[in-house]
């Protein structure tokens, strides 16, 4: 009995330690009266060098602190002024013409149009320079300052010109970088142009962010922005639970159901920019026509993957799979979130969930049902038992395949999972060939075309193996076409027009099945954060958005006012420590006076 | 009829001096170079058992790089030129060999950075996360272990031995994740004070209050670290306590008159050191592993958090450069360990 009241009595001291703690640290919290947003992520910063950077996290940290010609625009997504204040076309279409805004960087100096053609022309010059946004610049034949007006002339007429990825640099603060490859930019303060300019980053710890109080938009409301790295989501999220940050983007559905009810976290859900579909093998060939793989040759007949996508309930695959955080999808690549852009399909060509239809499509053509249920080719004795190739470790992907391979058997089809790491998946899926039905997706940005390439002819695998980055293996003379015209279209309205009908080829060849689209699911502490605006403004995106829109438009309470929650971190720290280290004293002790109890028993 | 211990004395003073007993100190000399030779050995063919095995890997690093962006064959090539794997493989070993004589690990693919620099920056937290771990594991299993091995069959053995492989068997995401559930965000009345994320907070004080803060960091990674590996220095000391219960000296020891505290610490304990020392000296080369799973799941910045991100991308020079410094650590560890426990014990000597 008697060591369990030493016991209680070490653990009320801690506990007493640390109520006592709370209220001191709250009185001398050094940060008190700013205010400071800090965002969580999982995923650390591979390069502070926007030239390298290619990870989710560091691009959206670089959209914070550097301006592009142009951004989209906070309510329709449509390209609208940022450091380009206007801009002219020629007649051809080949030679553009940006007014650069008369603003300044965080250092003081002048934005001219010389830093805009010193980025340019360093990726087009600089093959390490390349890394991050190489392809952005490969149709430029030539970038020439005149002041603030920066001339930019194209190999071939390209209308996603207003869609240029690519981040401005301060030409005074990196034209001495020799060097690209090495260099790992880790000067502070940053030289920026955005919102927002980085003052430390620690790695794979955190980043800190200070408004730029000269930035041409206005200052933030906030004063600093902490993006803290978490290596696993779970972490992540207790961080979130515990007040330790404010903000947590890209979550998963089991994720999300963790903080739904979370009476301090506004669980974020809205339509997200992430379309999953299933990858079908009708033929893989490479650049040369050859064919690659060992796919089923079942699959290159239309009519059997029209009676794969009849035989989908898409709805039930939301429900069950993704929690009904998502959308079915009637339409192609292309979400609902991007208005403009989406297509949907109506009337006869839309394709529902009917396993009857499907059934009786593949009895027309010929595929007839053996003894065992399972169908067979119309020329031959192979049966339609096809591959589904999902990635390791991921319960969402084994779940669907577990719900697909029973829609399959419904129609007589066999279905059976293969499971690959990605990059072996990668590779059969993208390079080889050798697989039957994949699970694939792509967040898409505002402007599809980046999309709509990765199904081009030139896309696919080189006859050597060299891989292109292809997404269907599709090579189609309609859609082709279709993709050279909308390059030329600048006519908004009209491009629209050709970038949906490509979205109706691919949705009635069935290169690809589109399943859904995923909610973009993100909670934020509401005791902390008083007010943010999405992009697009109407129910639209925070973090998942990768704008640095809501991060502008953020506002939090200052330190001082938090309260609740786990206060200033570094006094949660100090009591923490001061109370483990009383903890680990009164167990100390504890044990050595057992010690000698014990000593004294033998001596008796 | 004298004890080991007092045998294991002269002999120390043996090995320290070469004053008189010249012949057992060369012998040492010479057990020590053998040894030596074969760690350099064994180091050569984890060199050739490294560049191999790495690239039998599936997965070609640069597809894996250009996933998801548009990169025409001719980038590809671009980059693979970049990194040298268009070489052919004798070539790329030959300067992989050269190189990593010269410390030169290579640039990690993902983070564009020497690796020799990544490890160097984990290092650090790696040792203070890992080695404290081990402290507290070591000193808590041997001080358990003994108490258990002697009054073996009580009850403080029965409970302490069932918890230490209750905990041993509990799969170590787990239980970091509960204890950070617990005492990290905190559940009922139990207030979650303790940090579960890193090293130290992002707004970190300066002077002794940053020693407070990192301290506070490594509770959780800690205590998760210990509760899991203690077990096996339990059973150990456990076992080799019991066999020497039964020994003949012990029974001397007590026939003396010695009391019973006396007996266990001056004459049981040191004799049944011996396999723990082996095993601690073993698990020490593992130290600079880091921990993967505790440092994945509290984010902190060591080389098993290192490791792990390497494997993901995989980043072929970063999992290399890692790798070896791990088989390196645990080879002359190992080394170590047989030298040291040749001096600590004159019967492997004898033999």
């Amino acid at each position: 009995m008697r060591r369990w009241f030493a016991r209680l009595a070490a653990l009320g001291v801690a506990l007493l330690v640390a109520g006592q703690g709370t209220t001191a640290a709250l009185a001398q919290d050094p940060a008190a009266g700013k205010k400071i947003m800090r965002i969580g992520a999982t995923q650390a910063m591979d390069s502070m060098n926007p030239f390298l950077a290619v990870r989710v996290v560091s691009t959206s940290i670089h959209r914070w602190m550097y301006g592009f010609l142009t951004v989209p625009d906070s309510k329709t997504l449509q390209p609208s002024p940022d450091l380009a204040e206007s801009w002219t076309t020629s007649e051809d279409g080949l030679t553009w013409t940006f007014k650069i805004r008369a603003a300044k960087w965080s250092d003081g100096k002048p934005i001219t149009a010389e830093d805009a053609a010193w980025t340019f022309n360093k990726i087009m010059t600089d093959e390490a320079a390349k890394t991050a946004n190489g392809p952005a610049v490969e149709n430029f034949e030539s970038v020439t300052a005149n002041g603030q007006d920066l001339v930019i002339k194209l190999k071939s007429p390209q209308a996603s010109m207003l869609e240029n990825p690519i981040p401005i640099m301060p030409k005074h603060a990196w034209e001495s970088v020799t060097d690209m490859t090495n260099y790992d930019a880790e000067k502070y303060p940053t030289v920026s142009s955005g919102p927002y300019f980085a003052v430390e980053h620690k790695k794979d710890q955190y980043v800190k962010l200070q408004a730029n109080p000269g930035y041409w938009r206005g200052k933030p409301k906030v004063d600093e922005l902490q993006v803290i790295f978490y290596d696993n989501p779970q972490a992540a999220i207790a961080g979130l639970k515990k007040g330790d940050i404010d903000l947590l983007g890209r979550m998963t559905p089991q994720e999300f159901e963790a903080i739904q009810n979370d009476p301090n976290i506004e669980a974020w859900n809205t339509q997200g920019r992430r379309a999953a579909y299933l990858q079908i093998n009708h033929g893989a060939t490479t650049t040369d026509d050859k064919p690659t793989g060992d796919g089923h040759p079942a699959l290159k007949d239309l009519k059997v993957r029209q009676a794969l996508h009849h035989a989908i309930d898409k709805q039930k695959l939301v429900d069950e799979v993704q929690n009904g955080l998502a959308k079915p999808a009637d339409g192609s690549i292309v979400p609902p979130m991007y208005k403009d852009f989406f297509w949907e399909a109506t009337g006869e060509e839309k394709v529902t969930y009917d396993p009857a239809k499907a059934n009786q499509i593949l009895d027309d053509a010929g595929y007839k049902k053996g003894s065992d249920g399972v169908r067979t080719m119309p020329d031959g004795d192979r049966k339609l038992e096809f591959r589904f190739t999902i990635h390791t470790e991921t319960p969402i992907e084994d779940k669907l395949a577990e719900y697909l391979t029973a829609f399959f058997k419904e129609v007589g089809i066999t279905l059976t999972t293969v499971k690959l790491d990605s990059s072996k998946f990668t590779e059969e899926t993208g390079i080889t060939g050798n697989f039957d039905i994949a699970i694939s997706g792509w967040s898409v940005n505002p402007d599809p075309e980046e999309v709509m390439a990765t199904h081009l002819c030139s896309r696919r695998p080189a006859p050597g193996g060299e891989g292109g980055g292809t997404e269907s293996f599709f090579c189609d003379d309609t859609f082709e076409k279709l993709y050279q015209e909308q390059l030329k279209e600048l006519d908004r309205p009209k491009r629209i027009d050709l970038l949906k009908q490509m979205q109706e080829r691919l949705y009635t060849q069935a290169p690809i099945i589109a399943i859904y689209y995923t909610n973009d699911l993100e909670g934020y502490r509401k005791d902390r954060i008083t007010s943010i605006t999405p992009i697009p403004e109407d129910k639209g995106l925070l973090y998942g958005g990768s704008s640095y829109w809501p991060f502008y438009t953020v506002d939090v309470k200052a330190t001082a006012a938090s309260g609740g929650g786990a206060g200033g971190g570094s006094n949660t720290g100090l009591i923490a420590g001061v109370v483990g280290g009383v903890v680990v004293i009164g167990l100390a002790a504890f044990l050595l006076t057992r010690r000698r109890k014990s000593t004294a028993d033998e001596r008796e | 009829m004298t004890t080991p211990l007092e045998a294991a004395e002269p002999a120390a003073a043996q090995a320290a001096g070469p004053g008189e007993e010249r012949p057992t100190g060369r012998g040492v000399l010479r057990y020590a170079l053998s040894k030596l030779g074969g760690a350099l050995f064994g180091i050569a063919m984890v060199l050739v058992g490294t560049f191999f095995v790495f690239r039998l890997l599936p997965g070609d690093p640069v597809r894996n790089m250009a996933q998801g962006r548009n990169m025409t064959p001719d980038q590809l090539d671009a980059e693979r030129r970049r990194l040298g794997l268009d070489k052919p493989l004798i070539d790329q070993f030959i300067d992989f060999v050269g190189d990593t004589l010269r410390l030169d690990l290579g640039m990690s693919y993902e983070y564009k950075r020497p690796v020799i620099d990544l490890i160097g920056e984990r290092l650090g937290p790696t040792l203070l996360l890992a080695g404290t771990g081990l402290v507290i594991a070591v000193s808590l299993g041997i001080w358990q272990g003994t108490r258990a091995g002697w009054r073996h069959g009580s009850r403080f053995d029965r409970f302490s031995t069932g918890a230490s492989l209750l905990l041993w068997s509990v799969p170590t995401f787990w239980l970091g994740l509960l204890l950070m559930m617990v005492f990290g965000v905190g559940i009922g009345p139990i207030p979650g004070i303790l940090p579960f994320r890193g090293i130290e907070s992002v707004d970190a004080p300066d002077g002794f209050a940053y020693v407070l803060d990192v301290a506070s960091h490594m509770v959780l990674p800690c205590l998760t670290l210990v509760a899991v590996v203690y077990a096996q220095y339990l059973l150990v000391m456990r076992s080799s306590l019991i066999e020497e219960v039964s020994q003949d000296y012990v029974t001397v020891a007590r026939a003396k008159g010695l009391r019973d505290d006396e007996v266990r610490r001056r004459h049981a304990v040191p004799n049944a050191l011996l396999p723990t020392v082996t095993l601690v000296f073993m698990r020490v080369g593992f130290v600079v592993g880091g921990a993967v799973t505790v440092e994945t799941i509290y984010t902190w910045p060591g080389l098993g958090q290192l490791f792990y991100a390497a494997i993901s991308v995989p980043d072929f020079t970063l999992m290399q450069g890692t790798f070896l410094l791990i088989t390196v650590a645990v080879i002359v560890m190992n080394t170590l360990a047989d030298v040291v426990y040749h001096i600590l014990d004159p019967r492997v000597r004898s033999a």
